[in-house]
């Protein structure tokens, strides 16, 4: 059954080049419905409480010699977010049904390739699979940004391939070096499998604990970098906003919804059960960039003009407080940090989404261009001042629920002085109460570009483009039968964008069908969160006890080292810093320091 | 009446005794495991219907725009709905006030965020959908819904030139303001509180924003939103303590642990836990209720339809920072000094001065009523902070009543005058035809607002007054307030002088109801009226309100003078507002209201959850209003101060005055002094040009270099890289090719340097 949900779009992709061009997006519908049904049958007819069911693991053994043996398996986290992939991916094939009329088939043969791929990553339970679908997303989004993205497209699509591709070659050497260490280095007996070549993930991991610390420490690093660049953790960030903006709307969707999540979802499922160790003495250096990229990248967002920009950095801020959560290591933090994958994946597609429709009519995205459209489009605005307020954060809505369950991780994760109890309150970590002070000035952050969006783009008076300029516009003056209209353009009363675009002025039926699911799981998620948070229970149960073990290992580290000779009690080392108002700073430092004395 | 309390103490999880620990333990634990199966029974799912009946009203209203059902169906499905749950408040308040004092009722809905969130088979964190129902929910209740309901109608009538266009939108966001508002009241956990403190928030930007067109509006309403996000900040991190001490965010398990003074282990608090949780919460209700350096997003929200001044922006939603201290009132007596209720108490007697002087020196009576409700504010902040929430809230609801019926008499003068609310431009309004009623209900109005005797809001006001010279270190919080009320009937009177009595005299405003787009003047056309710039002459015809709007002002003028009847039921216990605060967690025997003749105190020891104020401790050093006792002369006092302030502004606003331009009080400004200090008062003593300096115009440069730097240097850096390998393969194809074969070599380079390192590393 796994295989399917990999097999459908792959079968579409390789449909789509032969078959009718009429028949072209019946196609791509099919290939992403399939996936789709598929998906909501699986979801509702297994548990996740117990981990990966049995049903849900596929094995097939392939070169046993070599370790490579192909594992596909599906548990809450994995089914969460192919169910997420498989939702957006019929959303994305009508969303697109007029912004792509020219090379069709490339386009859509492409996509489906990107939905296998991506689908492929969260199911592999094997270093090499995931490792090839993960590679694999690349070439399929690196197409459709350079063919079908806008202006700058080039330098856009050169530059995200560059950028996570080199990251990516040191994540594969990470993961070579722990195969090799788990072939090579372990003696054979210690582990179950030790002295083989694997690369399977659970002997990888045991493999990655054996580990001494300094070189988890490394592997960590090269982890990191290629995953990080894929977050973006801050500051690796710099190839998504020009990403972004020029690729087109459903690569947006697909970038922001699912591509960005692969990032993390390697970090949740590679980085911290493979080497734990590096992954606590690293926490407070991660705490420190997720908050830095939640503040500075919240306050880039204020200074753009163009609004596809400002919601790519919204992004980068957004995922900061899901790498906050991650790197807590309590059960609080770990869910948030999945739930936000997950609520990011339906929000800020759906912004990009917004923004495609009025790019497509109006072909600006200039916020000095283009404003107060509420009055001209006041579905379209709804769903936008819907969206931006799921993207802000607002209780009741799904990005509040993530977004507070990151924040408290962080704060539980380190000590209150005199209070720091296993029951229920404080769990005790890396971070504590001072990175979450930070985040939360970040949601303040947050309000004010994302309201200062929509001042600009949906509130105020009425402005547009005064002449359908630019590479993309079709010829329109002869539809309005103006012969010298480029110089005259439009009045303001003047219905724009319609004439042309073949679109009404307000959304039209297929649009309004695009948003509505988006918007009824983003509230539906808002209010009841509890079937995602159940689903993910399990593997956050298995990820928090195991960081616990790491974080009670560093702990007995600490007093050995001459620099903590101060702080006998590992427990009072924490406290310090939360009463003290030491910051993120000292705890950053205690880091390092950490990773140094080893 | 009984029969109801029945239904509902029969069906909710049961009542808790707040004094006694054990008991709530029971309910806490019975709550958590209910989960839904509570909604089984029939009354709390009416319980819960209060709110969600707004709720359906929002989504209704929302359905009819899509449908194009016309007409005034929004308002009312609103008024049907608000009506109702008004209805249903009363039936919970029955219920409710059949309870002994400290115990509540728990309605589970179901639970909205729960999940384990640590390894012990108790560590849950659960944030249920459920209600906590005491008399301080049902006081506010009462109010919100029944308020709530005669305003829709009221803005029936007031919103009546945007039907087909914003009136859907309108209600919407005014029914999911009632929505968010039962939440933030009857929540039964933080977390819910905070949904609907952030829910209201949303409503309010909704709202403010409303004429959309206009960027004055759309600048209020981010301002709004985000002034009141710096507060959630404090909000929110102060649940996060919370949870982080008590291990838990209801209000029923919650409240036996602060008032044993044990965190979630069974230990005693560390101290710092007295300090911290009180001043995070009060950073959050500093901001939604506009107090000192929050109060900025108050006056701007005057933009928004009056109807939402009045409901939201006067009677309900700012007053949720007093619920807040007053709900969460034992964590601010946790500590010895209670050195937060000090420093509430100071807030709020410096913000209500701050802006009764900035009150004084404005022309647009609107944003008079708006920085009038800070005043207010402030009088109801210093109460909680020289102890007396009973003082607090009854001044919370007689205000909620009077000034709710002074924004509505300036919503009809500026629906009548298309827009104008300048006091200059109007005058003898009260004498123009069909203007009776709302001018009979300003004079009420002000009469309450200036604290004349025998008025609601001179009881209330009188409470507070008094509590402050009692207090031991708070004499100087007296007598601010004290002036503050000089100034209060002052400012309050000019209005009235000015506006609706004297010569008559009327110019139109520019617009209608703030509309400056195409629709707003269509509609001036349509009322004769050329140019925004005649006289009173035929051109213009005052558009008078009907009975929607002269009903509703009429009920709210009768129903804040019946306010002040609420003082005399129930003596022993402060009137029946302070037998509702005595009887819930917001109880508390502040020391002297044991003494005093007209507020004998004897129900101090049934309901006393506090086992930290040493009533004799402090009956002590209890202070004086110079040598007499306060309670006893302070309805002398505070009538002749009222008195002064309201000849005062007869003198230089009403007598011998013959046009709507000119007054008495011009002579003053000619003094070169007094005109310096009107200029700066007038001109806000230039709050927002420092904010501006101050916070957003260095962000907002940080913002560009920040901006600046990724674009060029890590960016730059990015990019130089990415050249070497164009170089390399310098060729037309040179995106493409030449970078894939720099990757090729990057690929095995990197692999081989990472492959090396690790294995040098190992051996």
């Amino acid at each position: 059954m796994l295989l399917w949900l990999i097999l459908i779009p792959l079968i579409g992709a390789g449909l789509v080049p032969v078959v009718a061009k009429p028949y072209v997006r019946t196609v791509a519908y099919a290939a992403t419905a399939g996936p789709l049904a598929l998906a909501l049958y699986i979801l509702g007819s297994y548990s996740f409480a117990a981990g990966a069911p049995e049903a849900l693991t596929r094995v097939a053994r392939w070169a046993p010699d070599l370790g490579l043996t192909l594992r596909l398996s599906m548990d809450g986290v994995s089914a969460a977010l192919v169910a997420l992939t498989a939702f957006l991916g019929p959303l994305c094939v009508l969303g697109s049904k007029t912004a792509v009329t020219e090379r069709v088939r490339t386009f859509y043969g492409w996509f489906l390739v990107l939905q296998a791929a991506m689908t492929g990553v969260f199911l592999a339970r094997d270093v090499v699979l995931f490792y090839v679908f993960f590679e694999f997303t690349l070439v399929p989004m690196f197409i459709l940004i350079a063919l079908f993205g806008s202006a700058n497209r080039r330098a856009a699509s050169v530059k995200f391939f560059l950028y996570t591709f080199t990251g990516s070659v040191l994540s594969l050497a990470g993961l070579l070096s722990l195969a090799w260490y788990h072939a090579a280095v372990l003696p054979p007996g210690s582990t179950p499998n030790a002295g083989t070549w694997s690369l399977a993930l659970s002997d990888l991991a045991l493999a990655g604990r054996a580990m001494p610390a300094n070189l988890q420490g490394w592997v960590f690093l090269a982890l990191m970098a290629g995953f990080a660049v894929k977050v973006p953790l801050f500051p690796l960030h710099t190839w998504l906003p020009l990403a972004h903006t020029e690729a087109p709307t459903v690569g947006s969707v697909v970038l922001a919804g699912v591509l960005l999540k692969l990032g993390t979802y390697a970090i949740y499922t590679l980085v911290i059960p493979l080497v734990p160790d590096a992954a606590v003495a690293f926490a407070p250096a991660v705490g420190v960039l997720s908050v830095l990229g939640i503040l500075a990248a919240g306050l880039m967002c204020w200074v753009q003009t163009d609004v596809k920009r400002l919601v790519a950095y919204s992004s980068v801020a957004h995922l900061g407080f899901c790498m906050l959560g991650m790197f807590a290591f309590n059960r609080s933090g770990l869910q948030g940090s999945l739930l936000y994958m997950i609520n990011h994946g339906l929000s800020t597609p759906a912004l990009f989404f917004c923004i495609g429709m009025i790019y497509e009519r109006y072909h600006t995205r200039s916020m000095d261009e283009l404003g107060g459209l509420g009055s001209r489009m006041p579905a379209w605005s709804s769903f936008m001042v819907f969206f931006t307020m799921a993207s802000v954060g607002l209780p009741g809505l799904n990005g509040f629920v993530g977004e507070f369950l990151t924040v408290k991780g962080a704060f539980e994760a380190g000590a209150l002085p005199g209070h720091d109890g296993p029951r229920g309150g404080m769990t005790g970590g890396v971070l504590g109460p001072w990175f979450a002070a930070w985040a939360v000035a970040g949601m303040i952050v947050a309000a004010v570009y994302l309201l200062y969006m929509l001042g600009r783009v949906v509130w105020g008076t009425y402005h547009a483009p005064s002449e359908h300029g630019g590479p993309h516009a079709a010829p329109h003056s002869a539809s309005h039968g103006q012969a010298h209209g480029h110089g005259h353009g439009h009045g303001p009363d003047e219905p724009a964008g319609g004439a042309h675009t073949g679109l009404p002025t307000d959304l039209s039926g297929r649009e309004v069908r695009v948003l509505v699911p988006l918007a009824a799981l983003c509230l539906l998620l808002g209010v009841y969160p509890a079937p995602l948070l159940n689903m993910f229970a399990d593997s956050v149960d298995t990820t928090a006890s195991l960081m616990q073990g790491a974080l009670r290992r560093a702990e007995q580290v600490r007093p050995e080292a001459p620099e903590a000779g101060a702080a006998a009690q590992p427990q009072s080392a924490g406290a310090g810093d939360g009463a003290a108002g030491s910051g993120a700073e000292v705890d950053a430092g205690e880091g390092e320091g950490v990773e140094g004395r080893r | 009446m009984l029969a109801t309390m029945g239904l509902i103490t029969g069906t909710a999880a049961g009542g808790a005794a707040l004094a006694a620990a054990p008991g709530a333990e029971a309910l806490a634990g019975a709550g958590g495991v209910a989960g839904v199966s509570v909604s089984a029974h029939g009354a709390p799912l009416a319980v819960l219907a209060i709110a969600l009946l707004p709720l359906l009203g929002a989504a209704l209203c929302a359905l009819t725009a899509p449908l194009r059902l016309g007409g005034k169906l929004p308002a009312w499905i609103t008024v049907g709905g608000l009506a109702a749950a008004f209805g249903l408040t009363v039936l919970m308040h029955s219920g409710v006030s059949g309870l002994a004092a400290g115990e509540a009722l728990v309605a589970h809905g179901y639970e909205w965020i729960a999940f384990q969130s640590g390894a012990g088979p108790g560590d849950r964190f659960v944030a249920p959908f459920g209600f906590y129902l005491d008399s301080l929910t049902s006081l506010w209740m009462l109010f919100v819904t029944g308020l709530g309901c005669l305003i829709a109608l009221y803005a029936s009538e007031y919103m009546e030139h945007d039907v087909g266009l914003g009136y859907a939108r309108f209600f919407v966001a005014f029914n999911l303001f009632v929505f968010s508002m039962a939440c933030l009241v009857m929540a039964d956990n933080l977390l819910l509180l905070f949904l609907g403190w952030e829910g209201v928030g949303l409503c309010s930007y909704l709202l403010i924003g409303y004429f959309y067109k206009k960027p004055e509006a759309v600048a209020a309403a981010k301002k709004a939103f985000i002034v009141n996000r710096v507060g959630d900040f404090g909000l929110l991190l102060g649940i996060l303590t919370i949870f982080g001490v008590f291990g838990t965010v209801e209000y029923a398990a919650l409240f036996p642990k602060l008032a044993a003074g044990r965190d979630a282990l069974g230990e005693p608090l560390a101290a710092w836990v007295g300090w911290v949780v009180p001043l995070l919460l009060v950073c959050g209700a500093f901001g939604k209720s506009a107090q000192l350096f929050f109060y900025v997003w108050l006056p701007d929200a005057m933009e928004g339809p009056t109807p939402v001044s009045a409901l939201i922006h006067a009677a309900t939603m700012v007053t949720a920072g007093v619920y807040l201290i007053a709900r969460m009132f034992p964590a601010f007596t946790l500590d010895e000094q209670q050195w937060v209720l000090g420093l509430v108490a100071a807030s709020g007697a410096v913000t209500a001065l701050w802006s009764a002087t900035i009150a004084m020196a404005q022309h647009d009576i609107k944003r008079i009523m708006g920085y009038s409700t800070i005043s207010q504010l402030g009088y109801m902040f210093a109460g909680l902070g020289v102890l007396t929430t009973t003082g607090a809230a009854f001044h919370v609801f007689t205000h909620a009543f009077f000034k709710a019926t002074l924004f509505l008499c300036c919503g009809a003068v500026m629906h009548g005058f298309a827009g104008q609310l300048d006091l200059r431009r109007l005058s003898g309004v009260w004498w123009v035809k069909g203007w009776g009623i709302i001018g009979a209900a300003m004079l009420v109005g002000c009469l309450n607002l200036a604290g004349f005797p025998f008025t609601a809001g001179f009881f209330s006001k009188d409470t507070i007054l008094a509590q402050a010279f009692v207090t031991p270190g708070a004499a100087w919080v007296g007598w601010v307030l004290l002036l503050t009320a000089g100034l209060t009937a002052y400012y309050t009177f000019r209005v009235f002088f000015r506006v609706f009595v004297g010569p008559v005299e009327y110019h139109p405003g520019q617009d209608d109801h703030g509309h400056q787009g195409d629709d707003g003047h269509a509609h001036s056309s349509q009322h004769g009226h050329a140019g925004g710039h005649g006289h009173a002459s035929g051109q213009f015809h005052p558009h008078a309100p009907r009975w929607a709007i002269n009903s509703v002002v009429g009920a709210l003028a009768v129903l804040s003078i019946a306010a002040a009847a609420t003082y005399f039921v129930y003596p022993q216990e402060h009137g029946w507002v302070g037998k509702m605060v005595g009887h819930s967690t917001a109880a508390f025997a502040a020391p002297g209201e044991h003494h005093s003749g007209a507020h004998a105190d004897p129900h101090s020891d049934a309901h006393s959850t506090d086992l930290r104020s040493n009533g004799a401790a402090h009956a002590a050093a209890l202070g004086t209003f110079l040598g007499f006792d306060p309670h006893a002369v302070m309805y002398y006092v505070s009538a002749l101060v009222g008195a002064v302030g309201i000849g005062v502004a007869y003198l230089l606003h009403g007598a011998g005055r013959r046009t709507a331009a000119t007054a008495g009080a011009d002579g003053l400004l000619r003094n070169p002094l007094v005109a310096l200090v009107h200029r700066g008062a007038h001109r806000k003593w230039y709050v927002d040009e420092v904010y501006h300096a101050l916070i957003t115009l260095p962000l907002w440069v940080l913002g560009h270099v920040l901006h600046l730097v990724d674009r060029l240097l890590v960016d730059g850096l990015v990019n130089a890289v990415g050249a070497a390998p164009k170089l390399t393969g310098g060729r037309l194809r040179v995106q493409q090719s030449g970078v894939l074969n720099g990757y090729a070599v990057a690929m095995a380079g990197g692999i081989a340097l990472v492959v090396l390192l690790v294995v040098f590393m190992t051996n």
